[in-house]
């Protein structure tokens, strides 16, 4: 951490164009980022980052965190060379950063552990927190579970129909989980609600937010918990000595590919050295409005929602509009600020997958690798099934396999095998 | 008499039935009309609210429409202030002495005007989306005096507060109990003249206790010298009358909602909300 240091008071530009070296807390990314929030949650936060960036000059509390991802998380994740898929397409060597197989099936558990060591560095004893898929909600409850804190999850009520699996596994843990109707029933309402619990919970409750979004501090916390996936990468990679053309994630709010595609977030850039960098959005079923999450390769526009200043899915009017995808961990209407201004700044092309192209990739790891992508995951796996027949075949791609797919059974076997499946659910109800 | 700041959402329950709403409390004697532009997000408030915010979106809502909504509430607020003036003439020995029990501390000597100031509250995005200084425009030309927006405070605020005092739309800050001695600092150098203080954390709609902690944080807002509107969580004449002599008006908000959705579900969506708001208006006045 030599040579980092916190913001700066009245430091309004923290992350510059160009600029490569990161700080801990930079509050702003370009024009992207801040802190819009009712003075009432200025506290909390403010609490949240002076302790933050004390814990990270801490070497307890990063002995604590590498011990628990060790022995709970399972780290390091393995990384596997696709040999099949790599042959099949003739280009560039294929790698997958098999961050699905970390313990509660998702790289969600690397956030919620470095928040929850903080929460209890803060003496709190509650844990709050807003999911979508429920993979964040899971590491959520799971840890809470571990570190005996009382932990409640809130999930949109669409969220909650699709993605029942997780609900019960959140409830095996312990965790409340509290349905959220909001305008859409999803994601963003469940982020409202997390905020509005919080606005009169935060002395004894920490609100555990699961993407690297939110006000400032969440943006800088969430990417340095989730580096931990990139930096385990490119020691992989360097071991195997593979020359890196192009890294590929899925993005949502973007916690997974900021975290991934860290460490070389520093290099410089442009240079033929330096790799790509592919973020993958949620094109879901079309172009519309309400058929995507699209925000950096469909229409974003620049707004403030959930306390950051971004790139939304707005209307018009300045509305938030509802989003789509196959996948409900994809299915927000706005992305990271650090991620939009990189994106801005062209330093990471972002591209989509659709619904059914994620599908297809899901087919094709499954069949040739013998993995299972989260749909999430798999819309990172469907990018780069195009991009690396383009590639010569002494470079390598690597995707991250940010969630394995177990908790999609329910949408695949429907979507895959649909008739089999309804008798199966027919008979045992 | 108790100073109210009366809260809608414009369109509630759709655009007709909202301006019906804004004249009762006109007619019922609030000081302030707080109008609310509903927005998918708000993080802020309260179920009643949220689900106001919902319906209205669903009336169809714009925020075009919204200032629209604004003139033809102030038209109408112009109509009843010029008959109430030539009545108050007429009667001013009267209103002297009302104003001599007026425990307000602010306005020593200052008969309130009859035609209440509107104030938009709503949430960062829309004005940001729109651009502040056209929406601050906007704001002018449908005779809105002020605005609150409690996601854009000093110093995130997008340049709001600067191009407020330069289009003389007062940008009224927001505070809460927790709030840090510099954070305060900070806020009463940027209020001009109205500061809205909530009285507990949390969100909008649920009761609040007047409670000696709620005095003494109002107590150290008075401090600042600004007119303040006080509320969170009001809705009993009792909690009224506890909070009216320590600040400059109190603030309704989610009771009037809640009078508005039980009147809809005892009679029905084509009853009239009039009665129902001015009835619970002249209780708290």
């Amino acid at each position: 951490m030599s040579g980092r240091e916190g913001e700066k008071a009245g430091d309004r530009d923290g992350y510059k164009k160009g600029e490569r070296e990161m700080r801990l807390v930079n509050n702003f990314f370009g024009e992207f980022g801040g802190r819009y929030v009712a003075e009432i949650l200025n506290p909390p936060l403010e609490e949240l980052k002076r302790e933050f960036l004390k814990a990270m000059e801490d070497d307890e509390f990063k002995s604590e965190f590498e011990s628990v991802s060790a022995e709970y998380t399972g780290r390091p994740t393995p990384l596997l060379f696709a040999e099949n898929t790599t042959r099949m397409l003739g280009g560039g060597r294929i790698f997958i950063k098999l961050e699905g197989l970390a313990n509660t099936g998702a790289h969600k558990i690397n956030n919620v552990l470095g928040q929850l060591l903080l929460a209890k560095r803060m003496g709190k004893r509650r844990i709050i927190a807003e999911t979508g898929a429920g993979q964040h909600g899971l590491a959520t409850a799971a840890l809470s579970a571990k570190f005996g804190f009382k932990c409640r999850v809130y999930m949109g009520k669409v969220d909650i129909e699709r993605q029942r699996p997780n609900v019960f596994w959140m409830e095996l843990y312990g965790a409340e989980v509290v349905p959220v109707e909001g305008v859409s029933g999803t994601l963003k309402d469940a982020v409202n609600e997390a905020l509005r619990d919080w606005a009169s919970s935060f002395e004894d409750t920490h609100y555990l937010l699961g993407s690297a979004l939110g006000p400032s501090p969440y943006p800088d916390m969430v990417r340095e918990f989730q580096s931990v996936i990139g930096k385990e990468t490119k020691k992989q990679m360097e071991e195997r000595g593979e020359k890196i053309e192009a890294l590929v994630a899925c993005v949502g709010g973007g916690s997974n590919s900021i975290g991934f595609f860290y460490p070389w977030l520093s290099y410089p850039w442009p240079s033929s050295k330096t790799p790509r960098l592919i973020g993958v959005e949620a094109g879901g079923s079309g172009d519309n409005i309400g058929e995507h999450a699209a925000r950096m390769s469909g229409s974003g526009r620049p707004g403030i929602v959930h306390g950051y200043k971004s790139l939304f899915l707005l209307d018009d009017d300045g509305q938030v509009t509802p989003t789509h995808s196959v996948s409900a961990g994809l299915d927000y209407p706005g992305i990271g600020p650090q991620l939009a201004q990189l994106g801005k700044d062209g330093r990471i092309e972002f591209t989509k997958a659709s619904d059914e192209e994620a599908l297809t990739a899901v087919k094709t790891f499954a069949k040739n690798e013998g993995i299972v992508f989260a749909l999430e995951s798999a819309h990172a796996g469907a990018a780069a099934l195009k991009l690396a027949p383009q590639l010569p075949k002494d470079r390598a791609i690597v995707i991250n396999m940010s969630g394995r797919g177990d908790k999609d059974l329910f949408i695949l076997a429907e979507r895959m095998d649909r008739d089999n499946w309804h008798k199966f659910l027919r008979s045992i109800v | 008499m108790n100073k109210i700041m009366a809260h809608m959402v414009a369109f509630y329950p759709d655009r007709e039935k909202s301006l019906e709403v804004a004249r009762a409390l006109i007619d019922g004697g609030c000081s302030y009309l707080e109008v609310q532009f509903p927005f998918t997000d708000p993080s802020a408030d309260g179920v009643y609210i949220q689900r106001a915010c919902k319906t209205a979106l669903d009336a169809g809502f714009k925020v075009s429409k919204g200032f629209q909504l604004i003139s033809k509430i102030n038209e109408y607020a112009n109509r009843v202030s010029n008959s109430r003036s030539s009545n108050s003439r007429r009667s001013e020995s009267h209103s002297s002495n009302s104003r001599s029990s007026n425990r307000a501390p602010h306005e020593p000597g200052k008969l309130l005007p009859s035609h209440p100031p509107v104030f938009i509250m709503t949430y960062a995005n829309l004005i940001f989306f729109r651009g502040i200084e056209r929406f601050l425009e906007e704001c002018k030309d449908a005779g809105v005096s002020g605005v609150i927006v409690p996601d854009l405070p000093p110093d995130s605020d997008e340049g709001l507060y600067s191009l407020g005092r330069k289009k003389g739309i007062k940008v009224i800050p927001v505070i809460m109990p927790n709030i840090t001695d510099d954070r305060f600092d900070l806020v009463i150098n940027n209020t001009e003249e109205y500061l809205y203080a909530a009285i507990r954390t949390g969100i909008t709609g649920k009761f609040t206790r007047i409670d000696s902690s709620v005095l003494d944080f109002l107590e150290r807002v008075n401090r600042a010298g600004a007119k303040v509107l006080a509320g969170f969580g009001i809705s009993k004449k009792s909690q009224v009358e506890a909070v009216a002599p320590l600040v400059h008006s109190v603030v309704v908000g989610s009771a009037f909602i809640r009078v508005m959705e039980d009147a809809m579900e005892k009679i029905g969506k084509q009853t009239c909300l009039y009665q129902a708001v001015l009835e619970k208006i002249r209780e708290l006045v």
